[in-house]
């Protein structure tokens, strides 16, 4: 790709971009000029949206597939559930199982379970279950002990 | 996010083995205190150190079958199957080994007792764990509502 930096000294600063096809990479210069660049992408039936992470209920990893469930669509993300914890590095997202990863901001109550388990209701409705794993580090998470 | 500060499988287990622990003593000072009762009913004011080293060893091993084989009822949401199961199989453990211990001196009306004893025991702690629940639920969604509130910030 050919790069034409130009400096200016007067006039009203602008950014051209031509393509071909949209790329990944385009599509990223796109949605950082647009001040969108904390935006994820997703994949769908119909093709690939773009979504705040703070739509997100929760992740899910199935088959090796990383599946993201926010309040009205379910897409496939690339990478793993490890792979979206490094780059989001958010508190807000906690791995409360192996194949699971909560956005503990919208999660709507929680009930303590048996055996020292927590039952998150998120705000769609749905019930997940913190497992005993990891139920001691999500209430020092709350907690903000860690 | 870090994640490595999840529990190891050791530390689960010695949670777990704790727990077992912390059970076994609440069961057999429980049934201690019906011994002791009918004891000081008969008029004897000792008890048998034979009785209550059997007393310990059966709550151990009855509460290690409570948590391993029967999903460790006592702290169950709610009374079902598997629950009400456990509960028969670990009276009826506690019954047979009164009997051939001799703790009741063979009296079968003070052992019918003690069954009845041990089903309002295991009710009692049913319901003291679900309490317990309730109340950490209170301070689980107080903390939740702080830190959404504070990273909304």
């Amino acid at each position: 790709m050919k790069i034409d930096i130009r400096q200016i000294t007067e006039g009203e600063e602008s950014v051209v971009i031509r393509y071909k096809d949209p790329s990944p990479k385009i599509n990223k210069i796109i949605d950082i000029l647009n001040g969108d660049d904390s935006r994820l992408r997703g994949k769908t039936d119909e093709g690939d949206v773009f979504f705040s992470p703070d739509d997100i209920l929760y992740l899910e990893s199935v088959d090796d597939k990383v599946f993201v469930y926010t309040p009205d669509k379910i897409m496939k993300i690339d990478g793993s559930l490890n792979s979206f914890m490094a780059a989001i590095n958010d508190e807000s997202f906690f791995r409360c199982s192996k194949s699971m990863i909560i956005n503990v901001g919208r999660v709507e109550a929680l009930k303590s379970l048996s055996s020292n388990r927590i039952d998150a209701t998120m705000e769609g409705g749905e019930h997940i279950i913190i497992s005993r794993r990891y139920a001691s580090e999500f209430r020092r998470l709350l907690k903000g002990d860690r | 996010m870090k994640n490595d500060k999840k529990l190891s499988p050791w530390e689960i287990f010695l949670t777990r083995e704790i727990g077992i622990e912390f059970k076994a003593c609440l069961y057999f000072f429980t049934i201690l205190f019906y011994y002791c009762m009918y004891r000081i009913i008969c008029g004897i004011f000792d008890a048998g150190i034979i009785h209550m080293a059997e007393m310990i060893i059966t709550c151990y091993i009855v509460c290690y079958i409570q948590v391993y084989l029967f999903g460790n009822f006592d702290e169950a949401e709610k009374p079902g199957i598997k629950e009400i199961a456990g509960v028969i199989v670990c009276s009826a453990l506690y019954i047979l080994i009164t009997i051939i211990g001799n703790w009741f001196d063979g009296k079968i009306g003070v052992t019918v007792g003690f069954a009845v004893y041990l089903l309002v025991v295991y009710i009692c702690i049913f319901l003291i764990y679900r309490i317990k629940r309730k109340i950490e639920d209170k301070t689980l969604n107080e903390d939740l509502k702080l830190f959404q509130a504070e990273h909304k910030k």
